[in-house]
């Protein structure tokens, strides 16, 4: 488990060194910036598929339908990546906003909420009301800042609603996502699947910060193919295929 | 081994099963059994001897997740010795056990 620990934090501080120094290879960042997400998205899936094949021999059982639902989610991200690729290497156009890439992101966030949700219910009765509440205070604070945040540079964009909706679904439903995340780490922290819960909160968190800068940067038009807030979301992945192969190998 | 010992020894150990499954499916109570003889050399036949090691083993495991599935096996332990289970404060998977041979 340790290689794979040193793989992960070996990519993750490669592809931090690759985009600071994008300045010497621009044309291929840009080219980078399109292909690289479906492969590491491909290898988060791959990672919930392992972890399913693992846990998930019997759909009527509710641990099952939990590694269903977190490679289903997986799956849905992989192909919104590769439909943004698609667009932008394949077919050469600019990707519309909100785009069919979006409607696989966005229903993403079903199966991977009814994952944490069913796994976190689970072990719900040890939960108590103080746990929930303060996880409850964190999530709601934590909307409250991202909708401030976000509220004016979107509106003063004066975008269409359809974009507005897409700005603030993808923090919010990363909060949403957080919400349960934080339960089960609160859970599970004090075991070995701690682990694995502590890695899928860090991964949901980058995609917080992610889809805020993302929302932002697209609003205000400053965001372009390679802008290094690129690196949370391929950090995410990461964190979300650690995650996993770290579950099968806890329990 | 008396027959009082035998027959409470294998109505845990069909407990074990049973509460696991139910909380972890069936793949999932199989890895928990895999991990405990990895981690405790602890395999599914001596938990009637180790309960406290079994205990510790889920505990290491789960967190405090533990108890929901330590509570999931006494509740099938008392539905299979047919005694009522009546949650107690404070109470662990090995004062239950206790609570079972002291009645016995």
């Amino acid at each position: 488990m340790q290689a794979m620990y040193k793989i992960s934090l070996g990519l993750a501080s490669g592809l931090a060194l690759f985009y600071a120094f994008q300045g010497f290879y621009p044309d291929f960042m840009s080219f980078f910036s399109n292909a690289f997400p479906p492969f590491i998205a491909g290898a988060a899936v791959v990672s919930s598929s392992f972890a399913l094949q693992k846990y998930g021999r019997n759909l009527r059982e509710r641990f099952s339908l939990v590694w269903l639902s977190f490679t289903l989610g997986m799956a849905l991200w992989f192909l919104g990546e590769v439909c943004w690729a698609v667009y932008t290497l394949l077919l050469g156009v600019e990707i519309p906003y909100p785009s069919i890439a979006d409607v696989f992101w966005l229903s993403g966030y079903v199966p991977m909420f009814i994952a944490l949700f069913l796994y976190v219910k689970t072990f719900g009765s040890v939960l108590s009301r103080r746990m929930v509440g303060t996880a409850m205070v964190i999530v709601f604070v934590l909307s409250v800042l991202v909708s401030a945040t976000l509220i004016t540079p979107i509106v003063g964009a004066e975008e269409d609603l359809v974009t507005m909706f897409a700005d603030f679904a993808y923090p919010l439903l990363d909060l949403a996502l957080l919400s349960a995340a934080i339960l089960g780490l609160a859970v599970f922290s004090k075991g070995s699947l701690g682990k694995s819960w502590l890695l899928i909160n860090a991964g949901i968190m980058s995609d917080v910060v992610a889809d805020i800068l993302f929302s932002y940067t697209t609003a205000q038009e400053t965001y372009y193919n390679g802008h290094p807030l690129e690196l949370l979301f391929h950090w995410g992945y990461i964190l979300f295929l650690l995650a996993f192969y770290v579950h099968t190998k806890e329990l | 081994m008396s027959r009082v010992e035998n027959r409470l020894r294998q109505a845990l150990l069909e407990a074990v099963d049973t509460g696991l499954q139910q909380i972890l499916g069936d793949s999932g109570r199989k890895a928990t059994f895999f991990h405990l003889q990895r981690m405790y050399s602890l395999t599914r036949e001596d938990i009637p001897n180790n309960p406290a090691v079994f205990a510790s083993g889920l505990e290491k495991i789960f967190g405090v997740g533990a108890s929901v599935i330590e509570e999931s096996i006494v509740k099938n332990l008392y539905s299979k010795l047919g005694i009522n289970y009546e949650k107690k404060k404070g109470a662990r998977f090995v004062d239950y056990l206790q609570d079972i041979i002291g009645r016995k």
